[in-house]
């Protein structure tokens, strides 16, 4: 069990890295659009999972960075790749001045407050504020991701952009658990007094956990721009929230459980497509019985990431 | 120099028609191990509360060094060197006894929020400082064998242990211990008053609320006994044992206990 | 002046459709701290299943006795769906974490949505006349009969709830459960019963929203249960949750605040204006207008 544990990484990353050479075109876009939502919805444990805010407009981050990408490369000429610290820093930016006043909220109302966001964002883009978000047709036609005079128009080099960047994810997930600021967030979510009682200013905690969710799901926006060369309000409905949301907990706010709820939602639906109708009933049962089974998720994250010298300590003793 | 100790002045906190504490003053001085007792529903805990800043009197000044606290958040105050322990524990309960220490190094560790996305060299050395410094509290608080098990699974008396030395992970100046031997076995509350007197001797200045009477007037130097919110005696436990006033509120008090 | 008389009382029309809806939340937040979400969804399902009773039982008929059979039925379904759905879906999860029974409330608003997909199909339908078309015109204000039936029955339902838990020993047995159901339940209160009781209550007062939505705006869709409950959401938390006589003035607060949004600036803004007067309002009052009416375990 244990060298299962130990090896299932690498086997993963590698069959993850070979994938685009194994399947045809349709497979690849299904491969890149798991990428892109595995991104989000681990940008989303950030702030649901880790840090216990009941955020349900993380499609409202993700559409941000979406459209930061188009509005520069469309209306301003600017190459999709410069474009890509804008759409991480526009929705981390958005993100702590969200927060900062609602933060505060219990639970259920944080809730109903983030759905609002994300229901207000979607008027916005769909109302073509200042003539930049094209309405309800979204923008189309975007350019291709080049690096270094490289052209990069390919599916397969767009896979291996996404893959890139859900690598990057995993890397600062994997940096998080390990960092004082990650510990923080994992106080506040168990109990805000104690952590506050201990030293910790959980307010900026919480205002930073939205930040960087933002900032990750922003980044996920632009490869979503990159392989669809297009944007559109309904690809950020607050209902694609919900299923990040249902995801996070269903999956059980670890990185295998959220990547198997990603999978079951977004790739199950492309291999019985026969059934799309029944899809969301489907769903929906899925969700409520997984629940009931496991309330505490499918693969519930494990605690006591401790450094390994403390253990050892301890069966000397004992 | 001169004013390295805490200093209430008539510290007033009311809850609705509720006067909870009423124009309190108490001086607590550096090194002393300090009690606070009284019957039930004294107004102990909002002391406490009020000294941590979970709750803001209304009046009164409480001075930290010479500092005016009232009104600071409860993590400045701890930034202040002034930390405490829950009579109702409260630890972080799904995380393991190591994570629940290292939440006091926060305050001492050197690491900014980006760290959190992009470690450097010198956050790693943090952490692993850090870490090494929880390894020493668990090995000072005998808990090595519960390093890696989540605080929820452990009996009430290691509870109260991994409480204490979460907060002592901290190194604070001042301790504040909320009936530290509430629920603990006669074994455990003697291990608890070693514990107490060892914390002492590391020039933590330890102020506890406690029921056990015992344990008081074992181990504190120095007593303020409240009863409905004021202050009806001061002294030493010696003094205190002696005052008619404290021996009428705590029998009649009795009777509340008994129903 | 012709336009606020007429935004008021449209608004007071779909105000009052809204709160009926918040009382299906509120009632359940107050007792389980639960959100249905799929509340908003069994509304929806209610203009459906009397569209279904209008045409399968009773013939297409749309006399007064038709009408009552109509609203009598679609309520007593509703009323046992609710039973059914907290049955199934939210009892075996009140001891789990809370977010736990909200991906359940979630899952189950997806169950009922697309079920309504599956049997009605995905296409719009319309909902029948069942009240005669009779305008009046006020001086440039037109009052339809069937806004004034909305209005007069809803506000009969809710003095009638007002009462109901106000007065009488299972209204009482309610407002305890809602402030600590330990306790209630050491008093003798039967606590399933008293939930199966707001579930009844509350999908029957929907079940009358979602009949009103269907006359009112005739066209009906599977999915537009999310929006109408959303909405009604809002009314209860700005009434204070938990706050029965609260959600009834934030249902026609917020149906008013609508009108007049859509009346005197666009209706393409509508939803963006109203969320953004929620987070001001909870921003300045985070616990409604009214306050709140639930006890948080500490």
């Amino acid at each position: 069990m244990k060298a299962l544990q130990r090896f299932s990484y690498p086997i993963f990353f590698v069959i993850m890295a070979l994938i685009p050479h194994l399947l045809n075109p349709r497979w690849q876009a299904v491969s890149i659009t798991f990428l892109i939502f595995a991104v989000v919805a681990l940008s989303q444990d950030i702030i649901l999972g880790k840090s216990g805010m009941f955020n349900m407009g993380q499609a409202l981050f993700f559409g941000m960075g979406a459209y930061t990408t188009a509005i520069l490369n469309s209306h301003f000429g600017w190459p999709i790749i410069a474009t890509i610290p804008m759409a991480i820093l526009i929705p981390a930016l958005f993100g702590v001045v969200l927060a900062g006043p609602i933060v505060h909220l219990r639970g259920d109302y944080l809730l109903v407050v983030t759905i609002g966001f994300n229901i207000v964002f979607v008027q916005v883009l769909q109302n073509n504020l200042g003539g930049l978000t094209g309405g309800p047709n979204g923008i189309f036609g975007l350019g291709s991701l080049s690096i270094f005079g490289l052209n990069l128009t390919s599916q397969v080099a767009v896979y291996y952009f996404a893959f890139i960047v859900f690598l990057l994810t995993l890397w600062i997930m994997h940096n998080l658990e390990k960092s004082k600021a990650g510990r923080a967030l994992h106080y506040l979510r168990e109990d805000q007094l104690a952590a506050e009682s201990i030293g910790i200013n959980t307010r900026s905690y919480k205002i930073f956990a939205f930040g960087l969710g933002a900032g990750i799901a922003g980044l996920a926006g632009t490869v979503f721009a990159v392989q669809y060369s297009a944007v559109s309000p309904e690809a950020f409905e607050f209902i694609q929230s919900v299923l990040f949301f249902s995801i996070v907990l269903v999956g059980g706010s670890s990185v295998p459980g959220i990547l198997l709820g990603v999978f079951v939602m977004f790739v199950l639906p492309e291999i019985f497509r026969e059934f799309a109708t029944w899809r969301y009933f489907i769903f929906g049962f899925a969700m409520i019985l997984s629940m009931i089974l496991r309330p505490r998720g499918i693969w519930p994250a494990t605690f006591g990431k401790i450094p390994k010298f403390l253990i050892k300590e301890s069966k000397h003793g004992a | 120099m001169a004013h390295n100790e805490l200093i209430l002045t008539n510290v007033t906190k009311r809850f609705g028609g509720l006067t909870a504490v009423d124009a309190l003053t108490m001086t607590v001085e550096p090194g002393q191990i300090y009690g606070v007792i009284g019957p039930n529903g004294a107004g102990k805990t909002t002391v406490f509360n009020c000294i941590t800043g979970i709750y803001k009197s209304e009046e009164g000044s409480v001075s930290w060094r010479g500092e005016e606290i009232r009104g600071l958040t409860p993590y400045q105050i701890v930034d202040r060197g002034i930390v405490r322990t829950f009579q109702t524990i409260r630890l972080f309960s799904q995380m393991s006894v190591a994570e629940n220490i290292m939440s006091g190094r926060h305050i001492k560790s050197t690491q900014k929020w980006w760290h959190g996305i992009i470690p450097t060299p010198g956050s790693r050395r943090d952490e692993k400082e850090n870490w090494l410094k929880v390894g020493e509290l668990l090995e000072f608080f005998n808990l090595e064998e519960f390093a890696a098990i989540p605080t929820a699974s452990l009996s009430y008396g290691h509870q109260r242990r991994v409480e204490m030395a979460r907060a002592m992970a901290v190194d604070p100046t001042l301790l504040i211990l909320d009936e530290p031997a509430a629920g603990l076995n006669d074994k455990e509350t003697s291990e608890l008053l070693e514990v107490i007197f060892k914390i002492r001797e590391q020039g933590v200045t330890v102020l506890l609320i406690e029921h056990d009477m015992d344990l008081v007037m074992k181990v504190t130097d120095y007593l303020t006994v409240l009863n409905f919110g004021k202050k009806i005696a001061e002294g030493t436990p010696d003094e205190i044992q002696k005052n008619p006033l404290v021996i009428e509120a705590y029998l009649g008090s009795e009777d509340d206990d008994d129903e | 002046m012709d336009i606020f008389l007429q935004q008021l009382a449209n608004g007071l029309t779909i105000g009052s459709i809204f709160a009926l809806v918040a009382l299906g939340y509120t009632m359940v937040y107050g007792v389980m701290r639960l959100i249905n979400f799929a509340h908003g969804d069994m509304v929806a399902a209610s203009a459906f299943v009397g569209l279904t009773v209008y045409t399968q039982v009773m013939g297409q008929a749309t006399s007064l006795f038709s009408v009552i059979v109509i609203f009598l039925l679609t309520a007593s379904v509703m009323a046992c769906v609710g039973v059914l759905l907290e049955r199934l879906a939210y009892r075996p999860l009140r001891d789990a974490p809370r977010l736990s029974a909200v991906v359940s409330a979630l899952g189950a608003s997806l169950v009922i949505q697309n079920g309504i997909m599956l049997i009605w199909g995905p296409r719009m339908q319309i909902f029948p006349e069942l009240v005669p078309q009779v305008y009046w015109d006020l001086g440039g204000v037109v009052i339809s009969l069937i806004q004034v039936i909305i209005l007069a029955l809803s506000l009969v339902l809710m003095v009638g709830l007002y009462l109901f838990i106000e007065k009488t020993r299972m209204g009482a047995a309610v407002r305890a459960s809602s402030i600590d159901q330990d306790a209630a339940r050491l008093m003798g209160i039967n606590v399933n019963s008293v939930i199966a009781l707001i579930f009844i209550i509350g999908s029957s007062l929907g079940a009358i929203g979602g009949l009103f939505i269907g006359m009112y705006y005739r066209g009906i869709t599977f999915n537009m249960g999310w929006q109408y409950g959303l909405y009604a959401f809002i009314a209860a938390i700005i009434g204070g949750i938990g706050n029965i006589p609260g959600a009834m003035m934030g249902g026609m607060l917020l149906g008013l605040f609508n009108a007049f949004i859509a009346g005197y600036i666009s209706s393409t803004w509508a939803d963006a204006f109203t969320f953004i007067l929620l987070i001001l309002i909870l921003i300045v009052r985070p616990t409604g207008i009214l306050g709140e009416r639930v006890a948080e375990k500490v």
